[in-house]
């Protein structure tokens, strides 16, 4: 025993995860790749460890989720949930998507041994770090479990009953969602970031920290009024807001801790029934907003949407489509054609604010645009035509642009 | 306050081949107001953002006062930051905008009182004070993202396009007003802009870039009077310079500049050192300011070896002032710089004499000034 409550320490002190890096996220950094290979190394070292010190009691297994509820288990397990099947108990170490990674009995284990035990490996997926508050604690179990049903496919499940947080969470929240591109060096405390929303949003929003640099932070509605105070704003106003409030969270973090993050914004929901499906939504946001419109970090779900539908096209139709409309395929490999284009279609085709956006004179505008319609055949001041352009430039950047 | 020293700054973006700022190496002094200009994606804003810490920078080294802060966050830098997007924070008052940073940062609540009302004065906001973001307008927005990093009291201030979304009226006023703000203030500043007028107005010394490199840093005199390159020449100065290209050749013991429609005698100290450079013979480009070209009588009679005839295409009238692109010279429209009343019409033929001691010579290949060449 004394050696388990030893194990118990070093679990404490070195409060690090195994952390599965997300898929189309961008740049890791070399530093960050040796700091998680580290991470790791020293992970795999401690669980050797726990399974030296069980002995031949146990033996870790893979179960799907399937089997697990089969045999009696709930809905979302998650580490240190405990199941007595006829193969034995069940301890669960960890989940993974569909996957439950469980200690599984040989010999019996004392109450003692099965207390410590589910204690070690409840405290080792909290992910709290030694110190940390109970809220913090909360919202790291939330967060795993958000990640958890994401990385399932489950976008519509509800916030479990047992999930203490769920008490924290009313109807109206707005989610934001943040992600962080730095390295971990420079990667804000919980508690600093939670102590700076408060005071930049409201006392009552949340800090929730998702896998790999992410946060979700949930903020009262009454925002939107508090920026629009004299009136109810309308559902335009209120996303022009949102933005607004999305843009100063950015400026905010970025000016605070620097390197560079991106931000999406949705409008406010019930976050007992949507919060997995409403950080989906934003998580594909800023992927698409990554891809499409490099260079903007702040990005809004409701000016995605022809981009949502574009990258569903297959690759090589994408890229026809492309070839076959462009006649001089280097046209829009020539940046200044490139913005010209993306800042005639921001301004909503309006050619003088167009022109005083680039800070160029409005016949050098013409004559840009003059110039694509001889070299395309397309005239981006017609409406038919200036939807193909749209199209193509958007294909253009995720089909050729490197 | 503080000076910053840029040593051999490179800024390289992964998957990219070039380096979107290459050997930036400047000291920028304590209390000075520097600008960086140059044209889009020259690396103005770049730079700027690694000194702001946004940036992470690829190589070389990063002073603020006596202190490397490559690796110190943005928020230990003691810098504050105004943007052309200044996000203000929709759902705060103008009072809570401007006192949010000193907040977040433990100061006493008397003294972000007194450093809030104090910048409000200084900017002309006390009476917006409880208003929110929505009910302000361009230029009252402007002024309180600028109340926000004057109450930080840093010991920078950086500046990226800070005017650039106002209309030119509040522009021409607003870059008066930080001017002498910067000047009571006392601190070092350096501001991007794209804006040559701005950049010439506000800058004690001004920055120009282009593709990542420093093309040449000066007082906004010598930039434009002694530009080292085509690209500053043309850079700087609006309408800009005159580029005419053409051979340099010997006659009668004098050096002359002949182009289409241009055959002038290039004066003595000039031509002596175009000759010692071996440029006699040789194909150039002559650079000729619009306000050189003269059609006031008494200098066209004494500069006989200098006048140009042209026809007027097209003349705008400014009232106080006249621009005329004239026909027949070089291979484009020439500008010429006239008083407002000098009564020159479209379409008329008009005689004209250029100050040769004001032109430059370029080399055609390198592109340098031949005069400011070491």
């Amino acid at each position: 025993m004394r050696h388990v409550r030893r194990f118990v320490w070093e679990i404490q002190g070195h409060g690090s995860r195994f952390s599965p890096s997300r898929p189309m996220c961008g740049t890791i950094h070399a530093n960050e790749n040796e700091a998680g290979q580290r991470g790791k190394a020293m992970q795999q070292a401690k669980w050797q460890q726990l399974e030296q010190l069980l002995g031949p009691k146990v033996v870790a297994r893979k179960r799907s989720a399937e089997e697990w509820e089969q045999s009696g288990g709930g809905k979302y397990p998650e580490a240190g949930d405990v199941l007595n099947t006829q193969a034995g108990v069940w301890v669960v170490t960890r989940t993974a998507g569909a996957d439950v990674h469980v200690y599984e009995s040989v010999q019996e284990l004392t109450p003692l041994e099965l207390g410590l035990l589910r204690l070690v490996l409840q405290q080792k997926s909290g992910r709290a770090p030694a110190g940390a508050t109970e809220l913090e604690r909360q919202t790291r179990q939330l967060g795993d479990w958000i990640g958890q049903c994401l990385s399932s496919g489950e976008w519509r499940a509800a916030i479990p009953e047992r999930m203490e947080l769920r008490l924290r969470l009313f109807d109206g929240m707005i989610p934001f969602l943040l992600i962080r591109e730095q390295g971990e060096s420079k990667e804000p405390s919980y508690a600093d970031l939670d102590k700076a929303l408060r005071s930049f949003m409201a006392d009552d929003t949340l800090l929730i920290p998702l896998p790999d640099h992410e946060w979700l932070i949930m903020a009262p509605d009454r925002l939107l009024a508090e920026a629009d105070e004299d009136e109810t704003p309308s559902s335009n106003e209120g996303k022009s807001v949102l933005g607004s409030l999305a843009s100063g969270l950015h400026q905010m973090v970025s000016g605070e801790w620097g390197g560079e993050c991106h931000v999406a914004v949705g409008e406010p929901i019930d976050p007992v029934e949507s919060i997995v499906h409403t950080v989906g939504i934003l998580r594909e946001t800023i992927q698409l907003g990554r891809k499409f419109h490099i260079g903007m970090q702040v990005h809004l779900p409701w000016l995605v949407h022809l981009e949502r539908l574009l990258i569903g096209i297959p690759e090589p139709v994408r890229s026809r489509f492309v070839e076959e409309m462009i006649g001089r395929p280097d046209l829009f490999g020539d940046s200044e054609t490139l913005s010209t284009l993306d800042a005639f279609f921001s301004m909503d085709c309006n050619v003088s604010e167009t022109a005083k956006r680039l800070f160029i004179h409005r016949n050098t505008l013409l004559y840009r645009l003059d110039k694509i319609k001889q070299e395309t055949g397309l005239d981006v001041r017609s409406f038919n035509d200036a939807v193909l352009v749209r199209i193509l430039l958007l294909l253009y950047k995720v089909t050729k642009r490197k | 306050m503080a000076g910053v020293r840029l040593e051999h700054i490179f800024k390289k973006y992964p998957g990219s081949e070039a380096a979107s700022v290459s050997d930036f190496h400047l000291d920028i002094q304590d209390k000075e107001f520097l600008v960086l200009v140059g044209p889009s994606g020259c690396g103005k804003s770049t730079t700027l953002r690694m000194i702001a810490g946004l940036e992470e920078i690829s190589e070389g080294k990063l002073y603020i006062g006596d202190r490397v802060v490559n690796d110190v966050a943005p928020k230990d830098r003691d810098i504050a930051m105004v943007f052309q997007s200044y996000a203000l924070y929709p759902h705060m008052n103008v009072y809570q905008n401007m006192a949010f940073g000193l907040k977040l940062r433990k100061f006493r609540k008397d003294e972000i009182d007194r450093r809030v009302r104090e910048a409000a004065r200084t900017l002309e906001i006390e009476h917006l004070l409880e208003r929110k973001p929505k009910a302000l307008s361009g230029g009252q927005r402007q002024r309180v993202a600028l109340g926000r990093a004057i109450v930080r009291e840093p010991q920078v201030f950086l500046m990226d396009e800070p005017l650039s979304n106002l209309d030119a009226k509040l522009r021409t006023q607003m870059r008066a007003n930080i001017s002498k703000l910067m000047k009571r203030l006392e601190t070092t500043c350096i501001y991007v802009t794209h804006d040559q007028t701005e950049a010439m107005t506000m800058g004690d010394r001004i920055v120009v870039m282009k593709d990542g490199f420093i093309q040449q840093a000066a007082t906004p005199e010598v930039l434009y009077n002694h530009p080292v390159n085509l690209f500053v020449a043309g850079f700087i100065g609006a309408p800009a310079m005159n580029m005419l290209e053409g051979q340099l050749v010997e006659e009668g013991g004098a050096v002359r500049f002949r182009a289409t429609g241009v055959n002038v005698e290039v004066p003595q100290g000039k031509a002596a050192a175009l000759r010692g450079k071996g440029y006699i013979g040789k194909e150039v480009i002559l650079g000729v300011r619009p306000e050189d070209i003269h059609e006031e009588p008494v200098f066209i009679e004494a500069s006989p070896n200098s006048i140009i005839n042209a026809s007027i295409e097209v003349s705008e009238n400014l009232g106080h002032e006249m621009f005329l692109y004239l026909n027949g010279l070089g291979k484009e429209n020439v500008i010429a710089r006239v008083d407002g009343r000098s009564g020159l019409q479209e379409g008329q033929n008009v005689k004209l004499a250029i100050d040769m001691n004001k032109v430059h010579v370029f080399d055609k290949d390198s592109e340098q000034n031949v005069f400011e060449a070491e």
